[in-house]
């Protein structure tokens, strides 16, 4: 954050911030600015994403002050029916841009003549497969720590391409439920799986923006990753099932390949197309006096394939998050995490086992200020280049985060 | 919201204070009114709040209650209140007091119509005109339902905090229905018959036999979006 503050990153975010909200308020859009501020305190090395080994966002030598998040959203109505929504975003890293966007999309949201409804997305954006990111910008309103299974999809996945979703409304029947079928096809998702193997699951709230790379990654071919590659020109698919009573229990499932060609590459940049399946389910129940419980589970596998032989990871990753609203203004949570990459490959290019423990207090103060207390301890064995430089197997790391966010205005609906 | 004479909700004293005036006075010319209440429970005991309470006039026909106004504002991405009922004929105004904008939509055979709120634009009533249940939704907060009972019945109302409802009617025979969207029954009605002669005070009680299904959690952070 010093550093920061010393470039002036921030100052010159604001004014292009501000400049555009003056640009947008004329024109009566729905916009939203936050500013996320941590005080940070770390027993962790660096990060994964920072060119180290440990799974979670802040090392030791980031404790203090650090940048949580800027974001400036933004959705333009188009008609009616019509949406564009920009999510833009920066977590004050390395990445190549100091801001970038992690969704852009246009969406096409008729209103229901029936009882069926029809929504079209296209653009960028997270395939619908988080129960905790809820919140505006995809982030979670019970902890700053995604789950293991929401930072590698913040990670590495994206929707580039278009979704439908058909909605049976029950409730507006006079039944207590609603079913929906959701399916995508996208492209430029073809090196999603590349972190994962390569760093295996983190407890982070970075997300990759558009076309940006993961962290500082040293892989074999001596780059970081990008996973937002088209390598072979086949499109991806995910097709999903939801169940919900509204405000009460949401059941999802979805199955997900990107249908990449393992044994395709462009050689000229040693980018290889990484083969992504993985099928995931969960379910989100809510109760009465503000009792929030949510499962879910992911397993599948990436491969890629040189001329050398096939190279396989199975992963997967469950949690269990229990949260509890007392009163309009505080949240308690707790949530439990488990995650596994395995290597199948002769020379064991990586393998982890870990499980973590969040606990969070969120304070709302119901206006403009939100305060969260976190508390986040991940006990994994790590990669096998952890061994490779002679460190200890499986490292606790303890990171503890108070974050003091303020919000202007309303977007992302 | 204004409440047409011959209903009442909580705080109605002073109301039904002035009708039991006009029913004095009313005295020497015609049969003095019955006092009808109602009181609905759940299975536990606990009152049933706003429950649809309709009484039907069994033998003369009794003309349907008088069209009014009625208001169903838009607060914290809920409808508020959540379940309204109105005489057919009535209009109901969506004012919006969120900051967001809503799309208001119903496909429901009484009334199929579509209306966008956006922040700080008045819009004109919606005019509810045939009789039966609306059902309400918001096409960009999914969550948000919203009822809206609209009935021929001479005497109507939603119960109290305290589970009651009560009115003045006329000495006769008379059908009670009692109504809430998140009862188990299916067929959405509980019917009970009661006859009243000239002054009396008549009290129906009546208990669900099963419990309503939960409520939505109630009112999420207002940042937490559509996800």
């Amino acid at each position: 954050m010093g550093k920061l503050l010393m470039s002036g990153t921030p100052l010159r975010l604001a004014f292009g911030a501000a400049l555009l909200l003056a640009t947008v308020a004329a024109r009566g859009s729905d916009w939203e600015l936050d500013l996320d501020l941590r005080a940070v305190t770390s027993d962790a090395g660096a990060s994964v994403l920072d060119g180290g080994y440990s799974p979670v966002r802040f090392g030791e030598h980031q404790s203090g002050l650090q940048l949580g998040r800027l974001r400036l959203a933004l959705d333009l109505p188009l008609g009616e029916v019509w949406k564009l929504h920009l999510d833009a975003s920066a977590w004050g890293n390395t990445y190549p841009n100091p801001i970038g966007l992690t969704e852009a999309y246009l969406e096409f949201r008729p209103y229901p003549r029936n009882d069926l409804r029809l929504r079209i997305k296209a653009g960028a954006f997270y395939p619908p497969l988080s129960l905790e990111n809820r919140a505006g910008g995809w982030a979670s309103p019970y902890t700053l720590s995604y789950s293991a299974l929401d930072s590698w999809i913040a990670e590495e996945l994206r929707t580039i391409g278009a979704e439908a979703k058909v909605d049976w409304l029950g409730t507006r029947l006079g039944l207590p439920l609603d079913i929906s079928g959701v399916a995508g096809v996208y492209g430029w998702n073809e090196v999603a799986g590349g972190a994962l193997a390569t760093g295996g699951f983190l407890l982070d709230d970075r997300q990759t923006p558009l076309f940006g790379r993961v962290g500082e990654l040293e892989t074999e071919g001596g780059a970081y990753v990008n996973p937002f590659r088209e390598v072979d020109g086949r499109a991806g698919y995910y097709g999903g099932m939801e169940l919900n009573f509204p405000g009460r229990i949401l059941i999802t499932a979805l199955h997900y390949d990107n249908r990449a060609d393992p044994a395709a590459a462009d050689f000229a940049s040693q980018i290889f197309a990484w083969h992504t399946t993985f099928d995931t389910a969960g379910a989100r129940v809510e109760y009465g006096p503000g009792w929030t419980l949510i499962g879910q589970w992911m397993g599948g596998r990436t491969a890629i394939a040189p001329p050398t032989g096939t190279l396989e990871w199975p992963f997967n990753t469950r949690y269990l998050l229990l949260s509890k609203r007392i009163g309009t203004h505080h949240t308690l949570s707790v949530r439990y995490d488990q995650f596994r990459v395995d290597s199948r490959n002769e020379e064991s290019d990586g393998e982890q086992n870990g499980h973590s423990w969040t606990a969070a207090y969120v304070f709302d103060s119901g206006k403009s200020w939100t305060a969260t207390l976190e508390y986040l301890r991940v006990i994994s064995s790590s990669y096998s280049q952890r061994e490779d430089f002679d460190l200890p197997g499986p490292v606790a790391d303890t990171q503890v985060q108070l974050a003091v966010r303020y919000s202007l205005g309303a977007a992302g609906y | 919201m204004r409440l047409p004479a011959r209903s009442s909700r909580t705080g109605t004293t002073t109301a039904l204070a002035l009708m039991a005036l006009l029913g004095a006075l009313l005295c020497s010319l015609r049969a003095p009114a019955a006092t009808l209440t109602v009181a609905v429970t759940l299975p536990n005991g606990q009152p049933l709040a706003d429950a649809v309470v309709t009484v039907r006039s069994n033998g003369k026909k009794l003309p349907a209650a008088a069209p009014m106004h009625a208001m169903m504002d838009q607060m914290n991405r809920m409808f508020a209140p959540e379940v309204l009922v109105v005489p057919v004929g009535s209009s109901v105004s969506f004012p919006n007091s969120d900051s967001v904008s809503h799309q208001i939509y119903s496909f429901s055979a009484a009334k199929r119509f579509q209306l966008p709120l956006y922040r700080g634009k008045p819009y004109a009533p919606v005019l509810f005109d045939r009789v039966g249940v609306v059902i309400l939704g918001c096409n960009i907060h999914d969550w948000m339902i919203g009822y809206i009972d609209v009935t021929d019945a001479p005497f109507y109302g939603t119960t109290d905090a305290q589970g009651g409802w009560a009115a003045q009617v006329p000495p006769g025979d008379y059908e009670i229905t009692v109504w809430h969207p998140r009862m188990h029954e299916l067929t959405p009605t509980l019917v009970r018959e009661i006859s009243v002669d000239a002054g009396d005070r008549a009290t129906l009680a009546l208990q669900l036999t099963k419990p309503l299904r939960p409520a939505p959690m109630e009112g999420g952070s207002p940042s937490w979006g559509s996800y």
